[in-house]
């Protein structure tokens, strides 16, 4: 073999190094630039604004709005509408509303008379039927509004003379849209329920299976949407740590109860 | 960096040959570019030396300083082809070079055979370039579409056909192909680039072999 040849190849050789450190080098920027900018950061940061359940950074005294005084119910009831105009009910007339047959020769003064008396009867009548009406919805609804109010309202540990969020729901509404996003099942009917722990800075700490009907890919597509919401938990309202309940299910996700 | 880790044993097996081939065929790419750019080079130094030389000697005494010319192998072959003919004449006749056309003729061969060489030489390893062009790009479907497949049977056993269940999978298959465009798309366009190269080098070794003959033909005609 000539030197030639021998230079050949050892310029190939050079060229396979060469080569090995070119990809290497590629391989190492393309790491280092998806570190650098990691490959979910386009993805816009959802930000959840909950008006109805706003998170409050310290509890201040109730209102009367919880208390379920009087205010309430003139808060939450509408002013009932105005009376319609009173319309002639077809009821029977009491007998001795009925004016007697008279003879036809009565005079014009006796009819007016017994007309007046008929109409303000009729009135009175009207309004006592009115009054039971209201007072039936007024009593309908107090009751609807007693119900729905019992557990709902309030922070976590409030005693209902507390204003503030429903911090569950509110966790309970991050847990739902990840869970959207996540949900997998192979069973028919999935179900798994899950004790969250959360410290007080909203960071959670643990989390407890306490039932789960077996479904692997639901228990981790369940697991998978705790792992999103609690990236984006907020801090509970009064700084203490919060336990709750949630009840994963494919038709969506509940709650039990919290302390 | 995550997407090829998750990805399946098949799908790993196609990127890690994929890989291969992009090593080899940019080494390869490196290789022939400083070939071919000394070869242009020294074979532009060595023409210039050519035409100012009076002597054949002169020029094969110092042609050691172009070894990486193509024309210097040729001349080396047909001066030393040259020599042997006039070597031959002069043992047979004793009187100087011989007037037939036979001498030429084996010069002529001589720088043919010369020619040739180093075509091969030249285009050597330029095979692989024109395999890895033609061919990674199916090996990278092939590892995608084998990856769609096990995608599609976990999206089946989860029994949810979410974007967030079917994006990952498609996505790990998907780096298959776009690796194997990678290795393809620099290996066909340097193949293209060392054969336009390479042809004007033939030519340049075509120019020469007639330039050479021509002036063995004057000289042994002229004696």
């Amino acid at each position: 073999m000539s030197s030639h040849s021998v230079a050949r190849g050892t310029g190939l050789s050079v060229s396979f190094i060469a080569s090995a450190i070119i990809h290497l080098a590629v391989f190492l920027l393309v790491a280092w630039y998806g570190k650098l900018f990691p490959m979910d950061s386009p993805v816009q940061e959802t930000y959840y604004v909950d008006v109805v359940n706003l998170p409050v950074a310290s509890p201040q005294e109730g209102t009367a709005l919880q208390s379920g005084s009087q205010t309430e119910q003139a808060a939450v009831l509408p002013p009932p509408p105005p009376a319609p105009s009173p319309m002639p009910l077809p009821l029977p007339l009491p007998k001795a509303a009925i004016p007697a047959k008279k003879p036809a020769s009565k005079t014009s003064t006796d009819s007016v008379g017994n007309d007046s008396t008929l109409a303000e009867r009729m009135a009175q009548l009207q309004r006592n039927q009115e009054a039971r009406q209201e007072e039936a919805v007024l009593d309908r609804l107090r009751a609807k509004v007693k119900s729905a109010g019992i557990g709902r309202v309030g922070m976590p540990n409030a005693h209902g003379s507390q204003a503030g969020s429903d911090y569950t729901a509110y966790l309970q509404s991050r847990l739902k849209d990840a869970f959207r996003e996540t949900i997998s099942f192979s069973s028919k009917n999935p179900e798994m329920i899950v004790r969250l722990f959360i410290d007080s800075d909203g960071k959670l700490m643990r989390r407890v299976t306490e039932r789960s009907s077996g479904d692997k890919a639901f228990e981790l597509s369940v697991q998978r949407a705790i792992d999103i919401a609690s990236e984006k938990f907020p801090a509970p309202p009064d700084k203490r740590t919060f336990e709750s309940i949630f009840v994963f299910k494919p038709q969506g996700i509940s709650q039990t109860r919290s302390k | 960096m995550a997407i090829i880790a998750g990805a399946g044993i098949v799908v790993k097996l196609v990127l890690l040959l994929l890989l291969t081939f992009s090593v080899v065929s940019w080494a390869i790419i490196l290789f022939k570019f400083f070939q071919v750019q000394r070869a242009k080079s020294e074979s532009e130094r060595f023409m210039d030396f050519f035409w100012k030389s009076k002597r054949f000697d002169a020029i094969a005494a110092q042609v050691d300083r172009f070894t990486n010319s193509p024309l210097t192998v040729l001349f080396n072959e047909g001066y030393g082809e040259l020599k042997k003919v006039v070597d031959a004449d002069n043992t047979s006749e004793g009187s100087g070079f011989s007037t037939d056309l036979g001498g030429v003729e084996n010069v002529s061969r001589a720088l043919r055979r010369a020619t040739n060489s180093e075509i091969t030489r030249l285009e050597k390893y330029l095979t692989f370039l024109a395999t890895t062009g033609s061919t990674s790009p199916f090996i990278g479907l092939f590892g995608t579409v084998w990856g769609i497949m096990t995608a599609f049977e976990g999206i089946g056993k989860t029994g949810s056909a979410s974007l967030a269940v079917v994006a990952p999978g498609i996505a790990e298959a998907l780096i298959a192909t776009a690796i194997g465009l990678v290795a393809a798309i620099p290996a066909v366009m340097a193949y293209n680039h060392f054969q336009h190269k390479i042809r004007v080098l033939i030519n340049e070794m075509d120019s020469f072999s007639t330039e050479f003959l021509n002036i063995v033909q004057r000289n042994i005609a002229g004696k």
